[in-house]
Parts: C-alpha cells; sequence; structure tokens
C-alpha cells in the first residue's frame, strides 16, 4: 500500500508495556492459482492477500479483523512462513533506521513493486537502486530469506494457536507429549527438565499436573484451547498469532480464555496477532486493529479510535451488524447488501464498492491508497482524501479536530495533486 | 423384531388436553404490541440418551409457552440440551439412542407426544446404570406419521448448517417446488385450472406490458406484468411474465408479446395433462385428510383406524387410475403444467427472501451459492407452506456478520408479516437480544429462567444468567473486565444433584445440594429456578 505506511506507529507506543517494533509485514501477497483448462494451464490467481503491510510492536497485540474469505488466516500463515509468499517481506527484528531504509525504497519503488517487475527492466536506475537495496535488507531480516537452520530455530519464536482445538491436538498423544513435542524437535532440555517445563505450563494455563497424563479427548473445548497455548508458549515464544483462538468455545469458557492470554501477556511481554471475526472480542483484546476485506487493508488504527470513529463505510457497516447484547439498545443498522465478491475475480477499482453505501463513480476505477487521515489512522477510501493534498483548505484539519464519525463531505475541496491523480472529478453522489 | 412391548390395550388413561386460552399475560408487548395467543405448550419435557455409557439425561422437565407473532429466544452453553429441546418437540431425536421419554407438547389442542408411554419399555440392566430399551417400531412409526403431519406444515424447521440441509444432486428450484408440491399442491393444481390464458383481459394486458417494457421502467414492467398475471388469474403467471419482459428487454423488445403468448401455452391444457392434475389432486386431497385423521387422533387421543382404511382405499383406487401417468415419456408430457407452475411458485418465494436474481439462483445448484444465499433458501422453503411456528437451530452461526445481520432482519420482516412464532435457538446472547421478544435460558437440560428480552437482560435473577451476561466481550462496554463462570458443563450421565448449577454457583447454599428448585414468578412474567428467590410458584 501507500509508502507511509510504516511511519503509523501509534501513539499507544508510549505506553510503558509496548516495546520496539518485532514484527513488521511489507507489501505481503499471497495468490493461490486456479488451474484448468487444457493441461490443467494457469488460468488465474485466487488474490488471497493483495498488497498487506502492517508493523507489530513487542508486547502489543493487533487485532486482525474481516468476513470469512478476506484473508485474514493467510496473513497469519504468511506471517510465520508457513506458506510462502508470492512477493513482500515480513522483517523480523530490524532496527528502526533499517526500517527507515525499506520505507525509502518503497517510496523510490512505488506502492505495488514487486521484485519480478523490477527484472522485467521497465524502472528507473534509481527504482533498481531503490530494489537492490530492499534486497540487501531483506536478505539479512525478512525471514523468507532464511535458510532452513536458521528457520527452525526461528519457529521457537514465532508460534501460533489455531482456532479448532478438536483437530489441533493428536489424539493419540497425552498431554504431557502434546507439550513436550516441540521441546523435544528442539533438543531442548533432557527428559526430566522437559517434564518440569510441561509442568509449569500447565499451571501457567490453570490446568493441574494430573492432566498431564490425559489424552485430548477427556477434556472439553476450553481445556484443549488451553492445552494448544500451552504447547505455543514451550518454546518461549516472542510472537503468536492466535487464530481465532475462541471461536469454537462457549461464552463463558471463551472468557476464560481471553483472561488467561492476557495474563501471559503481560508476564512473557508476549505479541499476538489476535484474528477474529468476532469485532467484540478484538475491541477487548487488542491495542490495534487491522480491518481487512477481501485481500487488502481498509482500515488500521487503534483499537479505541476505530471503534468510537471508524472511517471506512465497511468498518461502519461491520460495526453496525454486530449484534449487542442490550435490548435497551437502538441502533441505525448500516445493512450491506450481497455477498462478499470472490477473491479469485475480485471487483475492480475499490475491491468494496460493489456493497459500499456511500459508493462514487470512480470507486470502480481507481483502487484507494491507504492514506493517514488522522494521526496513525490510515483509511484506505475516496472518501478520505490525503492531507498533504490539502494542507490550507483544512480537509484534513478538520477531519483531525474530529467532527464526528460520519464521512466528510468532500464536495468543493481541491484535491489535484493527489497521487492517483484520476481522483480530481470526485464528488460524494 | 425381538423388541415388542406388552401393552394393556389402548390408551384409556390419556386425559384430553385442556382447550388453550390465551393465558395470563406473562411477557412483555411482542411485535404486534399484544402477545397473542399461545400456539405451542411445551410441558415437562423429559428426554434420555440411552448410551453405553449410561443414561445421559439430556432434558429434565422443560416447559415453556410461544405464543403467537412472538419471537422466543432459547440460549444456553453447549450441550445444555437447545437443540434437543427443539428435536424433541418435532420427534426428530436420533433413536436410537435417544428418546423423548415424557412430557406433553400442545399443538392447537393437539398432543404432538401422544402414545409415548406404549412406544417403548424400559429394562434396567444388571450391571452398571445401562438401560435397555424394547421399542414397538410399529408404534414409533405411527407416531412419527403422526408428528410428520404437522411437521413442515404447521411447524417449519430451520437447521445450522445449510449447507448439509440440502441435497446436492437437486437444483434449488426442485428442492423449494418439492416443498410447495407437498404442502400447497391442491391450491397449485386448482390455480391451473382455473387459469384463463384467453381472457378477454389477458391480450390488452400482454400488449400494455409489451409496452412497459419499451418505456424500460421496471416499476411500471412490474406492475403491468402483476396486472397480467390478475387477467390469467394465476399469480404465479405474473412472476414469470415479469422474468420473461426484463430478459426481453436485454435482448430487444420486439418478440415480448409473442413471448409472453408462448408461454401462456403452459396453461392451455391437454386432455392428459387436466386428467393427470385431476388425479393427483385425488392423491393429495387423500393425503391432505389423512393429515387431518393424524391430527385428530392427537387431539383426541384415540386411533381412528376406520378412518384410515377408509383413507387408504381411496388412495388405492386413485392410484389404479394415475397407473397410465407412471409411464416416464407420459408422466413427463402430463406433469409439465403442474413442475412449471411449482416452479415459478418457488421462485415467489425465493423473491419472498429478497434474493436478487431468483431465476438465476432457483436454476442454480446448493454447491454453487454462499452460505448466506442458502440460509435464505431455507427460510423460503420453511416459509413456503406459511407455517404457524418456525423453529430455527442456529440460524447464522455458520454465517459472517454482515449476513447475519441480513437473515436476522428478514426473519424480523417475516414474523411481523406473517405472525409467525419463532423459536430461536442459539447460544449467541446478542442475537437474542436483537431479535426474540422472550428469553429461555437453559442449563443442563433445565430452563432455570424465562423473561421478557428486557427484564432478563435488565434484571437477570439466576446466577447462570447473571455470568452469562457478563462473560461476554462487549462492543457498548469496552473497558468491562470479563468474568468467568468457574468450571464446566457437567457431564449428564452423572447429573448434579438438586439445582444442576450448584458446582459453579457463587451463592451455593446446602439446600442446593438437595432439592430441585421450584420455578418461581418474580415480578410479571419473570419466571427463575433458583433458591435464592422466595416467589409464588409459577402454576405448573
Amino acid at each position: 500500500m501507500s509508502g507511509e505506511t510504516m511511519r503509523s506507529i501509534p501513539s499507544r507506543f508510549t505506553d510503558s508495556h509496548i516495546g520496539p517494533v518485532l514484527l513488521t509485514a511489507r507489501n505481503l501477497r499471497k495468490f493461490f492459482p486456479i488451474r484448468g483448462g487444457l493441461l490443467s494451464s494457469h488460468i488465474g490467481d485466487v488474490r488471497a492477500v493483495d498488497g498487506v503491510s502492517f508493523a507489530i510492536h513487542e508486547g502489543e497485540t493487533v487485532g486482525l479483523v474481516g468476513e470469512s474469505g478476506c484473508g485474514k488466516t493467510t496473513v497469519g500463515r504468511l506471517l510465520l512462513r508457513l506458506i510462502e509468499p508470492t512477493s513482500g517481506h515480513t522483517f523480523y527484528h530490524a532496527p528502526p533506521e533499517v526500517l527507515e531504509r525499506v520505507e525509502q525504497s518503497y517510496r523510490e519503488i512505488g506502492p505495488y513493486a514487486t521484485k519480478e517487475d523490477g527484472e522485467s527492466g521497465s524502472w528507473s536506475p534509481k527504482a533498481q537502486a531503490a530494489l537492490k537495496e530492499l534486497d540487501e535488507i531483506a536478505d539479512q531480516y525478512s525471514i523468507y530469506r532464511k535458510n532452513h537452520r536458521a528457520m527452525k530455530s526461528l519457529r521457537g519464536k514465532l508460534q501460533i494457536v489455531f482456532q479448532d482445538p478438536f483437530s489441533s491436538l493428536e489424539p493419540r498423544m497425552m498431554v504431557r507429549e502434546v507439550i513436550a513435542e516441540p521441546l523435544e524437535i528442539q533438543k531442548v532440555g533432557s527428559h526430566n527438565e522437559q517434564m518440569a517445563r510441561v509442568n509449569e505450563l500447565l499451571g501457567e494455563v490453570g490446568l493441574s499436573p494430573e492432566h498431564a497424563y490425559r489424552f485430548p479427548h477427556e477434556f472439553s473445548g476450553g481445556q484443549r484451547q488451553r492445552i494448544c497455548i500451552a504447547r505455543a508458549l514451550a518454546l518461549r515464544p516472542e510472537f503468536i498469532v492466535l487464530d481465532e483462538p475462541t471461536s469454537a468455545l462457549d461464552v463463558s469458557v471463551q472468557a476464560q480464555v481471553l483472561n488467561i492470554l492476557e495474563v501471559l501477556q503481560r508476564e512473557h511481554q508476549l505479541s499476538y496477532l489476535f484474528i477474529s471475526h468476532h469485532l467484540s472480542v478484538i475491541r477487548a483484546v487488542s491495542d490495534r486493529v487491522v480491518v481487512m476485506y477481501l485481500g487488502r487493508v481498509v482500515e488500521h488504527t487503534e483499537t479505541d479510535e476505530l471503534f468510537s470513529r471508524p472511517l471506512h463505510p465497511y468498518t461502519q457497516a461491520l460495526l453496525s451488524a454486530i449484534p449487542i447484547p442490550d435490548p435497551f439498545l437502538h441502533r441505525e443498522r448500516i445493512i450491506l447488501s450481497g455477498d462478499v465478491p470472490s477473491p479469485a475475480y475480485p471487483p475492480s477499482g475499490c475491491h468494496f464498492h460493489t456493497r459500499c453505501p456511500a459508493v462514487m463513480p470512480v470507486c470502480s476505477r481507481v483502487d484507494p491508497p491507504l492514506t493517514e487521515v488522522r494521526p496513525g489512522h490510515w483509511v484506505a477510501c475516496h472518501l478520505y482524501p490525503p492531507p498533504s493534498t490539502s494542507p490550507a483548505s483544512g480537509g484534513a484539519e478538520s477531519l483531525a479536530s474530529g467532527e464526528g464519525t460520519l464521512p466528510p463531505s468532500v464536495e468543493g475541496e481541491p484535491m489535484s495533486s493527489s497521487p492517483s491523480g484520476a481522483l480530481t472529478t470526485t464528488s460524494t453522489p | 423384531m425381538s423388541g415388542s412391548v406388552a401393552v394393556s390395550g389402548p390408551s384409556t388413561s390419556f386425559e384430553a388436553p385442556p382447550p388453550v386460552t390465551p393465558a395470563v399475560r406473562t411477557a412483555g408487548p411482542t411485535a404486534a404490541g399484544q402477545p397473542g395467543p399461545v400456539i405451542l405448550d411445551v410441558r415437562n419435557l423429559v428426554t434420555y440418551f440411552y448410551t453405553y455409557d449410561g443414561v445421559v439425561r439430556a432434558l429434565e422437565g422443560v416447559s415453556f409457552k410461544l405464543r403467537r407473532g412472538e419471537t422466543l429466544g432459547l440460549v444456553g452453553e453447549t450441550g445444555c440440551g437447545k437443540s434437543v429441546t427443539m428435536f424433541s418437540i418435532t420427534r426428530l431425536v436420533p433413536d436410537p439412542p435417544g428418546r423423548v421419554v415424557s412430557g406433553k407438547v400442545l399443538y392447537r389442542g393437539a398432543d404432538l407426544l401422544w402414545g409415548l408411554d406404549q412406544e417403548a419399555r424400559f429394562v434396567p440392566a444388571r450391571k452398571g446404570n445401562r438401560v435397555k430399551v424394547k421399542r414397538s417400531f410399529r408404534k414409533v412409526k405411527a407416531a412419527q406419521a403422526r408428528v410428520g403431519s404437522i411437521r413442515g406444515g404447521g411447524i417449519a424447521l430451520i437447521f445450522q448448517e445449510p449447507t448439509q440441509a440440502m441435497n446436492p444432486i437437486f437444483s434449488v428450484s426442485d428442492q423449494v417446488s418439492e416443498v410447495i408440491l407437498e404442502h400447497k399442491g391442491i391450491e397449485s393444481i386448482d390455480g391451473i385450472l382455473a387459469a384463463t390464458p384467453d381472457g378477454p383481459a389477458v391480450q390488452p394486458a400482454i400488449e400494455k406490458l409489451a409496452r412497459a417494457v419499451e418505456a424500460g421502467d421496471d416499476a411500471q414492467v412490474r406492475a403491468a406484468a402483476k396486472e397480467l398475471g390478475d387477467a390469467v388469474n394465476l399469480p404465479s403467471f405474473g412472476t414469470q411474465a415479469y422474468y420473461l419482459a426484463r430478459q426481453a428487454r436485454s435482448s430487444g423488445s420486439a418478440t415480448v408479446a409473442r413471448d409472453l403468448h408462448k408461454a401462456s401455452s403452459r396453461l392451455r391444457l391437454s386432455g392428459s395433462q387436466r386428467r393427470y392434475l385431476h388425479s393427483e389432486r385425488v392423491l393429495m386431497q387423500v393425503a391432505r385428510e389423512s393429515r387431518a385423521v393424524y391430527v385428530s387422533e392427537m387431539r383426541h387421543g384415540e386411533l381412528e383406524r376406520a378412518h384410515h382404511r377408509a383413507l387408504g382405499r381411496q388412495r388405492a383406487r386413485a392410484r389404479l387410475r394415475g397407473i397410465p401417468y407412471r409411464i416416464p415419456f407420459i408422466k413427463r408430457r402430463a406433469s409439465k403444467p403442474l413442475r412449471e407452475e411449482a416452479a415459478w411458485k418457488s421462485i415467489r418465494a425465493l423473491e419472498g427472501v429478497q434474493i436478487a436474481d431468483p431465476v438465476q439462483v432457483s436454476r442454480g445448484y446448493p454447491h454453487e451459492l454462499s452460505g448466506g444465499m442458502l440460509q435464505r433458501v431455507m427460510i423460503a422453503m420453511a416459509l413456503a407452506c406459511e407455517p404457524e411456528i418456525l423453529m430455527a437451530d442456529e440460524p447464522t452461526t455458520a454465517l459472517d456478520v454482515t449476513i447475519q445481520a441480513q437473515i436476522l432482519e428478514l426473519m424480523k420482516d417475516m414474523r411481523s408479516r406473517i405472525g409467525t412464532g419463532i423459536l430461536l435457538v442459539t447460544h449467541d446472547l446478542a442475537v437474542v437480544a436483537e431479535v426474540a421478544d422472550r428469553v429461555a435460558v437453559m442449563y443442563a437440560g433445565q430452563i432455570v429462567e424465562i423473561a421478557n428480552v428486557r427484564d432478563l437482560y435488565g434484571h437477570p435473577l439466576h446466577p447462570y444468567t447473571q455470568g452469562l451476561l457478563s462473560s461476554i466481550p462487549r462492543l457498548d462496554q469496552p473497558s468491562k473486565t470479563l468474568t468467568t463462570i468457574p468450571g464446566s458443563v457437567p457431564n449428564l450421565i452423572y447429573p448434579p444433584t438438586g439445582c444442576r448449577f450448584h458446582p459453579r454457583c457463587p451463592y451455593a447454599m446446602p439446600i442446593c445440594k438437595e432439592s430441585r428448585p421450584p420455578n418461581t414468578l418474580e415480578g410479571e412474567g419473570h419466571q427463575v429456578a433458583c433458591f435464592l428467590y422466595h416467589g409464588p410458584p409459577t402454576t405448573e
């Protein structure tokens, strides 16, 4: 997305529990090929993830929200290199000055560049130099450039808890073996040390040592999810992807698991990527939220900011669609028509324009870049012109001063110098 | 089968159910403003599952009432018996291992569980707490036939997973048509027979529609098509004309009048088509009468064998007359008008649930549709026969929030338009808060609290309800810390004694361990089963 994404280090950054940047996803793309026709040739791509960038700080929880099929889980898997990306990088423990150089390079190259495009020779010498620099940085910091041995030791630091605790535990292994398996694979400690660690982990997730000698089927859903968490914690990771960890659980049990996760985060200074379609859960656990729609980030900001001032029409609809357990509350609902389009044939321009209540002619033609419309609040929508275009006329200033949550009228505002150029004719319908 | 039952004659001890009266006003205002009459009265439902490990006491005395035009939410954690309640009411509990052991389900004065005590005998096994169930399969089959006469027509069901509730090898149109022919077949046949494709008003209406197509205004086309339907005296032809006209508009309007005339040929019946319709109508009439006999059996509490025999003879005669139409080639020709009529009626049903392109969707197969679209089709099927009661088992759990909002909006709309009573089974307390009028909270096979939705969320009384409500992460109150209910749902083979919630209850007292708390009334229509409250006992 737009070159400045990585400057969006939120103001929460000053909070005591949040440390420096741990992981930086940059322009991640994952296309799954569709094969068919003659000799099962390559006839298209499912664009599961299409240019996603965000950063995760130490001790921070980033929520990733979206409807099913929008690429949330694929992003989680890419960050752990469980699947290889089509293009893009995930920088691990890169110092701030290196990230600044990365941003510089991307500004030179343009928002949607890939190395493959560069090799075709259509780039200016400056952009080619930037690509080369990016390549050098990636060799050092990108997890996709690590060799097998380096990756294996890295796996201990990057862990995952899956959605369904019923299928992610091997039914023929005792809990003791399940939790000790990562230690076994990484050859950490002697057998006795491993068993001591298992007991310690069981205690941390609220189970007792005698549970170690039982099989997964003897546990309820909530207890199994705790076993999965214990297994993820075994190698003292720095970062855990929580892929819908509570959607298979009942509300009372969900609360138990969420509380455990919070305690563990504080004790071990863990970073979480919390993937969920459940916005109320996201609000309860995360510091920052990334909203995805059809493989792209549509909004990215701090949790309180997102929920009190959602800017993208999709986020607004998503928020209003969530049922609230309070019969006394009456809200205006935005009911979206239609289904999520197929990521194999995404709509042109802004992917959301087919369902958007505030659609404009420009939306079907031009893909809106992710722009910072308020400090730390990034939105990809034509309703919000980039602030740099009209510093005097006050489009962004009126936004920053906080005039309501509704999209401001953009009529009559000069937008001639917007990066895509085609925005000049924009007006709200 | 070895499992025959010693039966001591037909049940004479069965007392006729008392007439269903609009009982004391116990709930807050429904959507219509006033609570309607009780349409479903469930009393002391007990359902057990007889498994190898022992008897799972899944339901232990569940009672509630559903009123006309009301939505009753049934909530609780996994395994508390929400779905089993729904399945017990409609006798869909998988049997074996499950059996409804006792209870009454009164629907229009008929007890859907009548004859339950004679269907099976229970023999305690010598060892352990297993129980052998000896069923009389003849009686089970008869009971299924009786309840089957109400399923679909009177009580419609929507299941959780729409992809699994539909048959993958038939098109959507076929599956919706099947429901329409089963429940509204006679009306369809009468409609075709009464249609006037060559009536005096038809030709002007066709010309008017052709003009509207030229004008290109969709509302105008729709109105003209409806007028044509009225002229032909068959509303579904109006729908057909509308989609034909819309198709014609894209290809150029010159042929609209001719196309419409050609389409109306499905209503000009040949002799064999007419004879087929008459013979089908007799069969459908017999089926409808036999359903009425089943309902009357359940209402009066005795078998009406003579009636069934007479209907059986009628059915045999009608089948004999219908033999020529079993021959595939002839059947195909003869049944065409009825099949087309059912298909267009199913497109009307799909229009009713706001499917944007019903013709396209009805031609498709289930795998081609998204989950939300399939759930709409399921609702269309359920509502095609205008049921009095709609039971929905987690209708939106498998769907995304934006789609969930669409479906819930649709169900609210249906309730206010048709006045259907809805039993909404779900674990999502937020969904219930948005759509239900009254809420019943279940825990481990028992209803612990029933109240008007505002009372329940405003003043939850039972400790379980309180725990459940405070454990939900909320969008509107983000800073609130989540409290949890310690422990988990008990194993129902060995349910806790007394109040089933006492092992997890923060207020547990000695008496809670000893006896089951009675249902007491706390305030208007707020029923709770807990020893903390000392209101007057409920009437049941």
